[in-house]
């Protein structure tokens, strides 16, 4: 009972503590707003007194890359790490690392953290001598960056006007907790998500090593492959929602349909989700989806990596996750939307304070993204390779393709989404029928009827 | 616990996979809500903690601190069983030593001043090593002076000889007396007359499976029968 109550406490000023971390996050991007405002006066570029908003939205993304980039992200990443011990130690019923401890405090694994990093850091780099030197360095770079600069498009909180901070009149500019607001949007996702192949694929190569290249060619036709179903399965929610622009996205899913329920993704785009969600696990490159690494058959495309290079590929992964965990809040739970008493808080508080709770909001759903997961990559083993192959082009990507066209059709029958949510709803009913029809033998006729639904609805 | 095992092929429900997988995530998060919200017990015996609804699943036992008692009859250390004077019951007989297929036990017999019989262990080392820890030598033995009924594995050690026990090392715990004792019988001289009453005063007529190693601290094969019992009727009774 005494560990029942502690971490309900704890996860309440988890909470907390996110809402209070995002708003010193909207008070770093508006304060350097106003400082960069405040410089571009003093060099005589905008004449004294006005606001310009270039060099506002300037330093908010600067402050937002030092905060969202390097805090969020860069912490996200690191505490996966631990979390992939204690998390997966807790769905195992077993109690994880906890040997290193603070004053007698194991600190729920923490402190491994700087271990680890001690560990990594000090470590010889050992390199193979007839690696290809210049590709070799630069692979840990390519799989790592890509990662990065991906977050720079996810809205972690809404825009507020910067006259809320300042007190004084700045019309129509606001900063918003989100690095860079391009018209790409989903288009950059791609892009830049298809870059990371060239780390892996690269970090095979450059090695010399049998195992290594084996490695970084499945990780090539692998992460090649899903990039197509990705792509596809988000069709239908740039049509749902008329935008390639997230944070336009995430606006809209608050919009009412179905009697008051927000316009989730998740509601309009069930199988989108679904298709998403299994190709973005593939991206990430973790199991059940770990081919490139299948570390009891081949180590993976990084068997010749040691030492923080190593750590670097290894980081990158648990960014991935922290990334694909954002952008499917953003693009299918409603971002940061905070779903709940969302009115009454809009109403009640001070605007700094409401776009700190959806802040809050946003990273709380991040983290349930990522705590799912790593709980699917402790639930199933590692697929063959020609099941990984046959999951992308025989089903997700037939399956993403008519959720393209029910999606259109619904939308032109019907522009007001109600006919799509009705189709969705629909869709998740009878997934959830699926899920719990339990009992083998009553399963078989079951799934016969469940089987057309499905197909009905999009399947 | 064996699970039986149906290998039937997939039905078409099953086919769909998404379904098992969403299913599976629900158990997996029933797991790990379970165990982040309330604690370990610590039982030793893991298969009595409590389960359900309000109790972890863990079943981690953290070794060093907490140690699972070793099954009734689980051969330890040896250890030279001491009479109630402290000297060795061991008569040097050498059975043990013959016995011994790895021939790890060394015996150096000597006299016992003023007595004309008895013959105690001036030395009598046994290299764990090299045991097999077969149980032979308890089995030889004549007058239960050797046991394995420590309840204790063999400590690690940085070297070699640190794991040569001598008769100064293996004499310890519970002295045991037999009223057949030949020292009790026929009055020894190297035992003082008021120690003589008092050993066969507590003195057993013979031994019996109960007192093989209930005598051990920490490691009572009584307490362990009587919780094996207990489940069993548990689990006996629906
Ligand atoms: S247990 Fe077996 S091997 Fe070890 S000392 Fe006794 S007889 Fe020898
Ligand atoms: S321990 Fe027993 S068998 Fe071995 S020498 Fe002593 S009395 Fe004989």
């Amino acid at each position: 009972m005494k560990r029942f109550f502690g971490m309900s406490l704890t996860l309440a000023l988890l909470v907390g503590f996110l809402v209070l971390l995002s708003a010193g996050f909207y008070w770093a991007a508006a304060g350097l707003g106003w400082g960069f405002n405040a410089l571009s006066i003093s060099f005589g570029w905008n004449p004294p007194g006005t606001v310009s908003t270039a060099a506002v939205s300037y330093g908010a993304a600067v402050g937002n890359l030092l905060t969202l980039m390097m805090v969020v992200l860069m912490i996200s990443g690191s505490m996966l790490t631990v979390a992939e011990r204690k998390w997966s130690a807790l769905l195992q019923n077993r109690i994880g690392a906890n040997r290193i401890t603070v004053g007698g405090n194991p600190l729920g694994g923490i402190p491994y953290l700087l271990a680890d990093a001690l560990k990594m850091l000090t470590k010889e780099a050992a390199a193979p001598d007839v690696r290809n030197r210049l590709l070799f360095e630069l692979a840990p770079v390519l799989a790592f960056a890509p990662v990065f600069c991906l977050f720079a498009i996810v809205p972690v909180g809404p825009a507020v006007d910067l006259g809320n901070f300042f007190g004084v009149a700045a019309a129509g500019k606001s900063v918003s907790l989100q690095v860079a607001q391009i018209d790409a949007g989903l288009l950059y996702l791609f892009a830049i998500a298809s870059l990371s192949v060239y780390g892996t694929s690269l970090a095979g190569w450059a090695s010399n090593n049998k195992l290594a290249l084996l490695g970084g060619v499945r990780a090539a036709s692998q992460m090649i492959s899903y990039e197509v179903s990705m792509g596809v399965s988000l069709v239908g929610t740039m049509m749902a929602y008329r935008t390639l622009r997230l944070e336009e996205m995430v606006v809209a899913q608050g919009a009412p349909v179905l009697g008051g329920f927000p316009a989730l993704g998740l509601l309009l785009q069930p199988i989108g989700f679904l298709i998403f969600f299994t190709s973005g696990f593939a991206e990430t490159k973790r199991a059940p989806f770990d081919l490139p690494e299948g570390e009891s058959e081949i180590v993976g495309y990084f068997i010749e990596y040691s030492g923080m290079k190593f750590g670097m590929m290894f980081l990158a992964e648990f960014l991935e996750i922290a990334v694909f965990a954002g952008v499917i809040t953003a693009i299918f739970l409603g971002g940061w939307h905070p779903l709940v008493f969302e009115e009454t808080l809009r109403q009640n508080l001070q605007p700094i304070w409401f776009a700190a709770v959806c802040g809050g909001a946003f990273l709380v759903k991040m983290i349930l993204l990522m705590w799912l997961q790593l709980v699917i990559r402790w639930l199933l083993p590692r697929f063959r390779y020609d099941q990984v192959q046959k999951l992308c082009w025989k089903i997700l990507l037939p399956a993403s393709l008519v959720n393209v066209f029910v999606t259109g059709a619904a939308i032109l029958i019907d522009p007001s989404l109600q006919l799509l949510a009705w189709i969705g709803l629909g869709t998740i009913i009878v997934i959830g029928v699926l899920v719990g029809a339990s009992g083998r033998q009553a399963a078989a006729t079951d799934g016969h009827a469940a089987h057309g639904a499905a197909h009905a609805g999009g399947h | 616990m064996a699970y039986q095992l149906d290998n039937r092929p997939l039905d078409l429900r099953e086919r769909f996979y998404f379904p098992e997988v969403i299913r599976g995530i629900g158990t997996l998060a029933g797991h790990f809500l379970r165990n982040l919200f309330f604690s370990r017990d610590a039982n030793p015996d893991i298969l009595a903690r409590p389960r359900g609804l309000g109790y972890s699943d863990n079943v981690t036992l953290q070794y060093p601190e907490e140690k699972a008692p070793y099954p009734p009859g689980y051969r330890g250390l040896h250890r030279l069983v001491p009479r109630e004077d402290g000297s060795p019951r061991c008569v040097a007989c050498y059975m043990c030593a013959t016995a011994c297929p790895a021939q790890c036990i060394y015996i150096e017999a000597a006299e016992v001043p003023g007595d004309p019989i008895e013959k105690y262990p001036a030395k009598f080392v046994i290299d764990e090593l090299r045991c097999v820890v077969c149980g032979f030598c308890v089995e030889a033995c004549p007058k239960d002076a050797i046991r394995m009924d420590t309840g204790e594995h063999a400590p690690p050690s940085l070297e070699r000889v640190h794991q040569l026990l001598d008769e100064k090392a293996l004499l310890r715990g519970p002295a045991v007396s037999y009223l057949s004792d030949p020292w009790l019988r026929r009055p020894a001289p190297s035992i003082p007359a008021e120690a003589l009453a008092a050993m066969t005063a507590s003195a057993r007529p013979y031994p019996d499976a109960s007192d093989e190693y209930a005598q051990t601290p920490g490691f009572s094969v009584k307490a362990l029968a009587a919780e094996a019992r207990e489940r069993a009727e548990r689990a006996g009774t629906p």
